[in-house]
């Protein structure tokens, strides 16, 4: 900044000092008013008038061309554009002597003139044009700037990779056909359970580790409510609805949303993300959830995954299946990742069973579906190469913004 | 649950490799979790034949042995054994195996000699606790196998995740007959053997008053048992199969629910009084069960008693005063079926977990409850002598599960699928127990009584396509339907376009976190299980989440964060609960570092709601924001509530110094929050001319004094600015020098315009004077 300003108030002072006064001498050393009328009875003796008036125009065409290269800048350059040219300039001063001359001569002299003045006027131009152009390169050396220092900029927000997950993994399945729903977390355990064919004796409602509210309760028999332990309630309540007001399937459905599960360790979270996906209609088959699954999973993993099916128990599906897919890390040669296997598990799968769409009046002899649920965290995990669940609750921001670069 | 592959193959005759198995049982729906080889450990150790033996010459009891095992050379070996001799073949452990003792063999000199593996006895193999001498091998052994296969030394052992409805493959037998069925390969019951029984020994009569929860029950009691550890080989095989070998009596009982699958109990027949009934428990009943708890049982928890106690939680567990102990001497053994459901709710009353728990609430086979009292009687007279009373029985095994029959239409369990079912499977599934017939498109299939699960014709297809494989099944896609696009929520992308890093935190927080922004009203929602009191109320605000993880971070050497969270906050309702959807932002610290073009700068409230205001114009609407004192946590001052239309939206301000020194926070926080629900859907933007004649601006600058509110005066600018005032603006803001204390200086800027003319220096007059009468008026303030 220094250096800058430095420099500015030395180019302020020099055409400044151009313009001045005193310093006129300086700027026109060639043209000296007095010296030239000393010179001019001098002459008389030796040359014509005429002669005497050429030499003075030559002399002073080129002390003046020699003030115009050597003219600082485009301000000097006007003065002596107005000295030389101008109405009461040196020129004009040379014509006066005009009328000393014999009249046919006057012409000859008058050419002269006009000559010198066209000829100055031209190098007057050419100054003037060159004089612009070091200036632009001047006032462009001037302005350079370091292109590489960083942008003005405000640091960039970034989208929670969880959120990212949700968004592919929702607009995978929307683009399908599916329509995007949503429902309660806290829940009752018709719709967590019973309606999902898991009565409240059965083991698998057990298994799901889950937190009750205290003195928060539903129905005239007071039961407890829960937070719901997994997205699939959204599939009863999406249904009634959706019977409700349409009569009769078909429908398809995708409902993100968060569980939770009463175990928190190493690898479990006690809050998480699911994303659930069914699809009811007539000759829904278990090749169709096949079709959607490899569908879906090739799209989010931007490769053809292979898949896997094994036979599995949910109490919600039957047939149900696990679903693994080809390793994506060592493409199903065998790594640490897949502990040796090739196949790595990302969600569980199955025909509705027939329970589950009594449960919300669809008559199950005319319609079946298929519905899964994938946990939206380890599909993240296994995508980005993220090695611990807890980095998505831990929040740290180096982690956020890493992860927040999208592509 | 462990399964060692030795006792499959006592049901069938499988050839294939542990690993082949696997893949089968995932296929036929097991989970395999791990294939444990305990006894890999003699891998290396070979067939050697002995082809020569010469005394060592500086040791009386060693000697030099030449012996082969297959390679090139033979191998030196300097052995301290006696009983093998030239001819013999022996276990080798080759250099570098490491044996079951810890042993590794290396290459070494004894006495001057150089020996090159080492002959193991059965010690060293770990096959026995104590030897006469080498093993010596049968003389057919293929010199250089592995001894471990040779001798089937190896193990597998199967660590099995069986899916609560196949509680008949809790066992081995179980699952060797899926895995025969599956193989075409004949499976071979075991049979119990006789045994004959003492009339002299009385078992005790047993009445079943609760029927429904418990259809059969079986007593027998055993007289005169020696109670000894139970054998060897049977202490190893329990090991394999993770259990932990008690005494001989509850080791054969366990033995044969591992490998039968019929959990049994075994009672102290000195300890009893008088006869045993099952029936419901009183309210309040006391029972001492084998774990050490004294428990008060509930009015319909099942329970095995004598005359004057409660001996057994039914199905789950013994009490400890009726326990077999070292001096038992005779027993009265019980095998029955319980009601899977009583199991499971009285196992999960008292959360109480067993090995015969786990099996009576998957369902055990009703027909075993005989089979596994005669085979248990029999082990335990053969093992521990003693003489066998008669079985007292109430109730039918037969009965349970009995002729279920299920008829479908195979072309909809074709249509359910997605494949053909060819008549093949029905031969396997035939194998498994099932009875079949087609009648062209009908399928009538009767259910094998250990089969509880089978009842629908879904059922079935589930039971085919486990035959068929689930890879047989086609991927298709199905007929896609279009669905009118739902409109996507933008609400955290609009945030974090922002700047704002999106976080996503617990929705429960602590009681105490909870009351730093909402007053107690009786309106929280607590977890009646919380992991920890940190995590044991519903938030209420999302702010202290953000606070927690602004926290964090700063502790991490960041110089401030700006942080947005999207998610639900829960409260009691008239409806039971309420979750809203709400947007919360946290800013604190630095929001600009120190660059080469300026300074660093603290986030102050304006950054917050330069952002929220942003946030809100994103979506075509505008907030009003009201100064408010009264926001429980925040600075009195620097807080305001966010309205929108006439709905109050929102929330916003400066996080009270004392507050966010809980979180040892010293920089100032902003934090502000919009509850999306009830935030008005903005306006869709729509066309307006755009204009064609110039604007004219005009700044005046007035003293107001400290403490007008800059919004109402820009409203009061505007209304008296009339219909040409298209924008107004404070550009500038002083109460520095030259101005009088208690007033302040704001220049203020307003554009005129018109649609259809050029304005002239008379219209921009004419609004200059309406808006200093107008700030004269209203705010006594005067140009400056």
């Amino acid at each position: 900044m220094k250096s800058k300003a430095g420099l500015f108030t030395q180019s302020c002072l020099l055409v400044f000092q151009g313009l001045s006064l005193q310093k006129q001498a300086a700027v026109f050393p060639a043209y000296d008013r007095e010296k030239s009328q000393k010179l001019s009875p001098k002459g008389f003796g030796i040359m014509s008038e005429i002669d005497a008036l050429k030499a003075q125009l030559e002399s002073l065409q080129s002390e003046a061309l020699a003030a115009f290269s050597a003219a600082g800048d485009s301000a000097a350059l006007q003065q002596l554009r107005v000295h030389y040219l101008g109405k009461k300039g040196a020129l004009t001063e040379v014509l006066k002597g005009v009328g000393k001359l014999p009249p046919q001569e006057r012409p000859v002299i008058g050419q002269h003139v006009n000559l010198a003045k066209a000829t100055l006027s031209a190098a007057l131009d050419e100054c003037e044009a060159e004089l612009a152009l070091k200036g632009k390169a001047a006032r462009i050396e001037a302005e350079r700037l370091d292109v590489t220092l960083p942008g003005r900029n405000k640091s960039p927000g970034a989208l929670h990779p969880v959120q990212q997950g949700l968004d592919e993994i929702t607009a995978i399945f929307a683009q399908m056909g599916f329509a995007v729903a949503e429902g309660p977390e806290i829940e009752d355990e018709f719709h967590n359970f019973d309606a999902l064919n898991i009565p409240p004796e059965h083991p698998a409602r057990a298994m799901h580790d889950t937190f009750f509210l205290k003195e928060l309760t539903h129905g005239d028999d007071a039961e407890p409510m829960l937070l719901r332990t997994h997205t699939s309630p959204v599939q009863i309540r999406t249904m009634k609805r959706f019977l409700a007001e349409n009569g009769e399937p078909p429908l398809a459905v995708v409902a993100p949303g968060r569980v939770y599960r009463c175990d928190y360790d190493v690898t479990h979270s006690p809050m998480f993300h699911q994303v659930e996906v069914f699809k009811v209609d007539r000759d829904v088959s278990m090749a169709h959830l096949k079709g959607v699954l490899k569908h879906f999973l090739s799209t989010y993993f931007e490769k053809d995954v292979g898949i896997r099916l094994r036979p599995h128990y949910f109490p919600f599906t039957e047939p149900s299946a696990e679903v693994d897919i080809s390793c994506v890390f060592c493409a199903g040669k065998g790594c640490r990742i897949c502990k040796g296997s090739g196949w790595i598990e990302v969600l569980g799968s199955g025909m509705i069973h027939p329970n589950v769409l009594r449960s919300v009046g669809v008559d199950s002899s005319e319609f079946s579906g298929f519905a899964f649920g994938l946990g939206v965290e380890r599909l993240v995990m296994l995508k980005q190469g993220i090695p611990d669940l807890r980095l998505f609750f831990e929040n740290d921001v180096r982690f956020l913004r890493r992860m927040g670069v999208s592509k | 649950m462990k399964i060692p592959f030795s006792w499959l193959k006592t049901y069938v005759s499988l050839t294939a490799t542990p690993a082949q198995i696997a893949d089968d049982l995932v296929r036929l729906g097991h989970e395999v979790e791990a294939v444990e080889l305990p006894r890999a450990a003699v891998k290396g150790v070979r067939v050697g034949l002995i082809t020569s033996k010469m005394p060592h010459p500086d040791a009386d009891k060693l000697s030099l042995l030449k012996v082969e095992i297959g390679e090139a050379e033979a191998l030196d070996i300097v052995c301290g054994a006696s009983n093998m001799g030239e001819g013999d073949k022996v276990p080798v452990a080759t250099i570098g195996t490491s044996l079951p003792g810890g042993l590794v063999i290396k290459k070494g000199k004894i006495r001057g000699e150089v020996s090159c593996g080492m002959c193991c006895s059965e010690v060293e193999l770990g096959l026995a606790d104590e030897s006469a001498g080498l093993l010596i091998l049968p003389a057919d052994a293929p010199v250089g196998a592995e001894v471990g296969e040779y001798l089937a030394l190896e193990e597998a052992v199967f660590d099995l995740s069986i899916t609560p409805n196949r509680g008949d493959c809790m066992n081995a037998r179980g699952i060797a007959r899926d895995l025969a069925a599956d193989a075409g390969l004949p499976f071979t019951d075991v049979t119990p053997a006789a045994v004959a029984i003492d009339a002299a020994v009385a078992t005790p009569s047993v009445t079943v008053t609760a029927a429904q929860d418990c259809p059969v029950y079986m007593a027998r009691a055993i007289n005169g048992i020696s109670l000894a550890d139970s054998p060897e080989w049977m202490q190893a095989a329990l090991i394999m199969a993770g259990m932990r070998p008690v005494n001989g009596v509850v080791d054969v009982l366990n033995y044969v629910m591992l490998t039968m699958g019929q959990p049994m109990h075994a009672f102290d027949a000195d300890k009893l009084s008088g006869d045993i009934a099952i029936r419901a428990a009183a309210s309040g009943e006391a029972f001492a069960a084998l774990d050490g708890r004294e428990l008060k049982l509930h009015a319909g928890d099942l329970v095995v008693c004598d005359d004057s106690s409660v001996i057994a939680l039914a199905g789950i567990m013994g009490s400890e005063p009726s326990g077999v102990s070292d001096v038992t001497t005779n027993i009265v053994l019980e095998s029955a079926f319980f009601r899977p459901a009583r199991v499971s709710e009285t196992r999960r009353t008292y959360a109480m977990v067993s090995e015969a728990s786990m099996r009576f609430e998957r369902g055990v086979d009703p027909l075993m409850v005989a089979t596994a009292m005669g085979q248990a009687t029999a082990m335990i007279i053969d093992l521990f002598g003693g003489s066998a009373g008669e079985i007292a029985v109430c109730g039918d095994a037969t009965a349970i599960n009995a002729d279920r029959t299920v008829l479908c239409s195979l072309s909809r369990l074709e249509s359910r699928l997605g494949v053909e079912i060819p008549q093949a499977t029905d031969e396997v599934l035939a194998r498994m127990g099932f009875t079949l017939s087609r009648q062209g498109d009908a399928l009538e299939v009767t259910v094998p009584s250990f089969r509880h699960d089978v009842s629908i014709p879904e059922d079935l297809s589930e039971e085919y396509a486990r035959v068929i494989g689930f890879d047989a099944i086609p991927t298709l896609l199905p007929p896609l339907a279009t669905t009118a696009p739902a409109k996507t929520d933008r609400s955290i992308h609009d945030a974090v376009a922002g700047g704002f890093l999106q976080v996503v935190t617990y929705a429960f927080i602590s009681a105490g976190e909870q009351r730093l922004f909402v007053a107690d009203d009786g309106l929280d929602i607590a977890l009646a299980n919380p992991i920890s009191d940190a995590m044991s109320v519903m938030r209420r605000s999302v702010w202290p989440g953000l606070l927690n993880t602004a926290k964090r971070n700063l502790n991490r050497q960041q110089p401030g964060v700006a942080l947005a969270e999207q998610g639900r906050t829960y409260v009691r309702s008239d409806r039971g609960h309420d979750e809203e959807n709400v947007l919360a932002w946290l800013m604190t610290g630095e929001v600009e570092s120190d660059q080469w073009y300026g300074h660093a700068r603290a986030a102050d409230f304006f950054d917050l709601k330069g952002a929220v205001d942003g946030w809100l114009a994103l979506r075509g609407l505008s907030g009003r924001f009201i100064a408010d004192d009264s926001i429980l946590g925040l600075q009195a001052g620097q807080s305001a509530k966010i309205m929108v239309g006439r709905v109050e939206a929102g929330r916003i301000g400066r996080v009270d110094a004392d507050l966010a020194d809980q979180f040892d926070i010293d920089a100032p926080v902003f934090v502000a929050e919009i509850n999306l629900d009830l935030l008005p859907t903005g306006k869709q933007a729509k066309f307006v001319p755009l204009a064609e004649f110039p604007g004219v601006e005009r700044d005046l600058v007035f003293l107001f004094d400290r403490g007008a509110a800059s919004d109402a005066i820009l409203n009061a600018i505007r209304s008296a600015g009339g219909k040409l005032l298209t924008e107004a603006r404070i550009f500038d803001l002083y109460d520095g020098k030259g101005v009088p204390e208690g007033k302040v200086s704001l220049g203020i800027r307003f554009t005129l315009q018109d649609g259809k003319r050029t304005l002239t220096q008379a219209d921009s007059d004419a609004a200059s004077s309406a808006i200093i009468a107008a700030m004269d008026k209203r705010f006594g303030a005067a140009l400056r």
